[in-house]
């Protein structure tokens, strides 16, 4: 065997920190090793050409890369060994960038580490074997998770793109966070008029299939040819006969159901049509509040139906929709303002957060627009907001920032002086995170036009004082403690993920971080894309995100989409499990422990039992490798012996 | 005595299976072996006494038709396992259950009698008399059980389709199955490692562990004598005996039914349960499981499951 060492200098990002002319000296000693070298920049074309002239002139038959990571470079560096003619995993990348230089200044150490990793990757290099891609066909129809701004405007250029959509939505309508908003900033134009041509869009586009009320129960299969299991929420109401008349909801003898779309800003009827412009505009009857279900008889909105539409009946339904990508657009969640103990949240009724109040200033929000005391629903006169009411405080566990809080502040601020114009507004601030464009702009203008009165520092505590509410907080500007009487106080309350977002993760096979928002494959360079291929993230399941950000990444998940689905055909990855039927012993641990159900039985033409893998299911998590009792089942490119050889060179000198 | 309720059972059930497997005398009196009756005449070789040690439940998996087979109550849990594994097929297997006071450790026994050959053996309610060319010796029952029934659970069988005596309970602590393990953690790092280090080291790698252990599955492709993986030499070096011993604990990891056979069997006198009870504590407080003790459990080491409500590093 003859193996090629090629080590890169990565300018000074390796070779600051690693004597790379030592390391390729070393490697030069190493069993096997026919020729090494160290080189500028390996990945650049002189750097490849390096590879393949070595290849030719030196008769080598492997190639070890030490360089960058192989998330960075592995593909670059397998094409070059192709174009020389040796298959594309007869290489292997030793990472002594991210795993070396980067970590340790320590040049005689860096050094040290280098050789055990190029060791390491020799020694595996000369166990591995060939290994050849399958093609197989795609379905491309596409699945979007979630039915607000991201996940729409995904699902409309999806579908302009020739592509049939599925799009799945839990709630009763689509819109989103987007919907409940009165006015977006920095413009100030209203949420839903801009919003509501999208939602008509999705609604009446030929290619895109709505489920709302519905939830993904499981997702099988993988990129090209998903098996998606849909469960259809019992709205008990039959939709294709509802109207959206709304008789219903006027009738309804029960008043104080939770309202999902206001959040809980004012109760609602327990059958009901979430706003006017809901599309589908159905009504959804919510049995934990519906007295047909709480006490077994009611039944006034069957009654007054004039279509016959309500059914107390129905049953939960469950369909299955084939797809070939997913693009995950299931947004976010707001932190329970009732953690924040310290500013009274859900205990005092004129403390209220930030979507709340959104809905006061909607015009179909729960007072038609008019900005209210809960309490009393008097005019509040002293308006508190409080930003970073949870964000950036560890001890709330949110110690991001959640992105748009200081913006919709601001629009908050403008829009109260201009529904209540003898009114005052002050904001507690941290620092004003205002860096889109316009942004700065508008923050100033919600100060020097509107009167708004910022106050740097947080609030320590908010409590009763008669009929107004006490904010006693720091003003860190003027190093005093100030004490506002407010007469209502907002509070702007983290952004977190949405609820059951790791769940979700778990069905898609996609990486989370502790906050549960999902995680992107490269945080700059592939932002959308996850380490699952062909599940895609869109708006602000991966972060907080405002609604320019939340529609770029839509349109990029549904570029993504269309790309990969411009081929008719995809390579497979051959770095899969393997079972070898000889020592396999039938025990089919294996078979119960793979998380993508990737495992069958077998019977040989002997009568033996043996497992079977799906090559096209399995992900190559190597799950089963671990499990197998007698190892006979090997992941591919990751056996066994090549990972001991990789043990063996380190461990022994 | 149950013998004779035994040898009863084993005629009424023999005509409905291929294979009545139990114990018989084997070449002297104080080794029993395994018996595989298919025609009634050889029903009256069948014995029944504190000398019938043998697992005889690990034939199981490999029988190929319907069988019948004598379990003690510490066997019996080998089947549970086994149908919580999938590896036999209740219906397949008529179990004759016998209510157990107690067996003998033969390698006990024959060190009391300085090994001389053994003429006569015979048992009273708590004790067994050996006689010798020398003479005749009294042992106490309690002095010469294995380890494993020192703290006995399950006297009686947990499954089965007949019983040779009336139920027995457990007058043990449920505390002192791993009374041992309890004070091996009590000593130091290097304390264990030393311990272990000279008991591993006593081994000869003749694999009796291995191949008398029920749970063991894979048989003859047991990766201590591949190459591919080669995941241990052949080298006679403590290093390989321990690797060989870690894999063989691991690979039983939440499966050990604590039967004792592997320290049965071991001619080097290895405490090689050890470690596999040690990681069964482990899955006790991890897991709340216990292997085989009941047929609708299912093993924590044969599922996929993201949340484990004790383990706190991934949390959904």
């Amino acid at each position: 065997m003859r193996v090629g060492v090629f080590i890169c200098h990565c300018g000074s990002n390796i070779a600051g920190t690693v004597d790379v002319a030592k390391v390729a000296e070393e490697a030069r000693k190493m069993p096997g090793v026919a020729y090494a070298t160290d080189y500028m920049y390996t990945c650049s074309e002189p750097g490849q050409k390096e590879i393949t002239d070595a290849i030719e002139r030196d008769k080598l038959d492997r190639v070890v890369v030490a360089a960058c990571s192989p998330r960075m470079h592995e593909n670059t560096f397998r094409r070059t060994v192709m174009k020389a003619g040796l298959n594309r995993y007869f290489f292997e990348q030793a990472n002594i960038r991210e795993h070396v230089s980067w970590i340790g200044l320590d040049k005689e150490l860096n050094t040290t580490k280098a050789i055990e990793e190029v060791r390491m990757a020799v020694a595996k290099v000369m166990k591995n074997k060939p290994l050849f891609s399958s093609s197989f066909k795609i379905n491309k129809r596409v699945l979007v998770i979630g039915g607000g701004v991201a996940g729409m405007q995904a699902a409309i250029d999806c579908a302009d793109g020739g592509l049939e959509v599925v799009m799945v939505e839990k709630s009763p309508s689509i819109g989103g966070m987007m919907a409940r908003l009165d006015k977006t900033f920095p413009t100030v134009d209203c949420s839903i008029c801009i919003l509501g041509p999208k939602m008509v869009d999705v609604a009446q586009h030929d290619l895109i299939k709505l489920h709302a009320y519905s939830e993904i129960a499981e997702i099988k299969g993988y990129v090209g040819n998903y098996q998606v299991k849909i469960r259809k929420k019992p709205t008990y109401v039959d939709w294709t006969k509802c109207t959206g008349c709304g008789l219903c909801m006027e009738k309804c003898p029960t008043k104080n159901a939770y309202d999902h779309f206001n959040f809980g800003a004012a109760p609602t009827r327990a059958i009901n049509i979430p706003f006017p412009q809901a599309i589908p505009k159905k009504a959804t009857i919510d049995p934990n509040y519906c007295r047909q279900f709480v006490k077994g008889k009611c039944g006034v909105c069957a009654k007054v139906c004039p279509t016959g539409a309500i059914n107390y009946e129905m049953q939960e339904e469950f369909i299955t929709e084939e797809v070939g990508a997913i693009i995950t657009a299931t947004g976010y969640g707001l932190m329970d303002m009732e953690k924040l103990t310290e500013y009274g949240g859900g205990r005092y009724p004129d403390v209220i957060s930030g979507i709340q109040y959104e809905r006061f200033l909607n015009a179909s929000g729960p007072t038609s627009g008019h900005i209210i005391r809960p309490s009393d629903h008097e005019e509040p006169k002293t308006i508190v907001f409080v930003s970073c009411a949870g964000s950036r405080d560890k001890s709330c566990g949110v110690p991001y920032c959640s992105n748009f809080c200081c913006m919709y502040i601001a629009k908050q601020a403008i829009l109260t002086k201009d529904h209540i114009p003898d009114s005052q507004s002050y904001v507690f601030y941290m620092d004003i995170r205002s860096p889109g464009k316009g942004y700065d702009e508008f923050t100033r203008r919600a100060q020097e036009e509107y009167g708004a009165k910022y106050i740097r520092g947080r609030v320590s505590r908010i409590y009763p004082k008669g009929k107004k509410m006490v904010v006693k907080g720091a003003d860190t500007l003027l190093g005093t403690q100030v004490e506002i009487e407010a007469d209502l106080v907002v509070l702007a309350t983290a952004v977190v993920s949405a609820p059951g977002a790791g769940q979700m993760a778990e069905k898609l096979h996609i990486s989370y971080d502790t906050f549960g928002f999902y995680v992107e494959s490269h945080p700059k360079l592939r932002p959308v894309e996850t380490n699952t291929s062909g599940v895609y993230l869109a708006g602000a399941c991966q972060g907080p995100k405002d609604i320019p950000a939340s529609v770029g990444q839509g349109s990029a998940a549904a570029a993504k989409v269309l790309s990969l689905f411009s081929k008719d055909m995809l390579e497979s990855d051959p770095a899969i499990a393997q079972v070898n039927t000889n020592n396999c012993v039938g025990c089919l641990k294996c078979l119960k422990t793979c998380p993508f159900q990737a495992i069958v039985e077998d019977t040989l033409r002997s009568g033996k039992k043996v497992a079977k893998v799906i090559e096209t299911v399995c992900a190559g998590c190597g799950v089963c490798t671990s499990t197998c009792p007698c190892g006979a089942i090997q992941l591919q490119h990751f056996t066994d012996n090549q990972l001991l050889a990789e043990v063996n060179a380190i461990c022994q000198k | 005595m149950s013998t004779q309720k035994l040898k009863e059972i084993i005629k009424q059930v023999l005509p409905d299976v291929e294979t009545v497997i139990c114990w018989q005398e084997g070449y002297d009196k104080l080794n029993v072996t395994p018996i595989f009756i298919t025609s009634p005449e050889q029903v009256d070789q069948v014995v029944w006494n504190p000398l019938c040690a043998q697992n005889l439940a690990s034939y199981l998996p490999s029988q190929k038709k319907k069988v019948a087979v004598a379990v003690k109550g510490c066997d019996s849990r080998t089947i549970v396992q086994y149908m919580q594994e999938g590896l036999i097929d209740r219906n397949n297997v008529v179990i004759i259950g016998i209510p157990c006071k107690g067996t003998v450790s033969k390698k006990k026994v024959q060190k009391a009698i300085g090994n001389e050959p053994v003429e006569e053996v015979t048992f009273t309610d708590d004790a067994i008399k050996v006689k010798t060319p020398s003479g005749e010796k009294t042992l106490a029952l309690a002095d010469v059980c294995p380890t494993k029934c020192t703290s006995c659970q399950f006297p009686t069988p947990i499954v089965y389709d007949q019983l040779t005596g009336d139920a027995i309970k457990s007058d043990k602590p449920p505390e002192s199955v791993y009374a041992d393990v309890v004070e091996l953690e009590g000593k130091t790092l290097e304390e264990r490692k030393a311990y272990f280090a000279s008991q591993f080291d006593k081994c000869i790698r003749c694999y009796a562990c291995r191949n008398a252990c029920p749970m063991c599955v894979c048989q003859d492709s047991c990766i201590a004598e591949t190459r591919d993986p080669h995941w241990i030499t052949q080298r006679n070096s403590l290093d390989e005996k321990v690797m060989f011993h870690m894999i063989h604990a691991l690979h039983l990891a939440g499966r050990c039914v604590e039967c004792g056979e592997c320290e049965r069997v071991c001619p080097m006198e290895i405490p090689v349960a050890k470690l596999k009870k040690k990681i069964n504590k482990e899955m006790k407080d991890l897991f709340d499981y216990t292997p085989g003790v009941n047929p609708e459990d299912k093993p924590p080491m044969y599922t996929f499951n993201v949340d484990e409500a004790k383990i706190k590093e991934h949390k959904l």
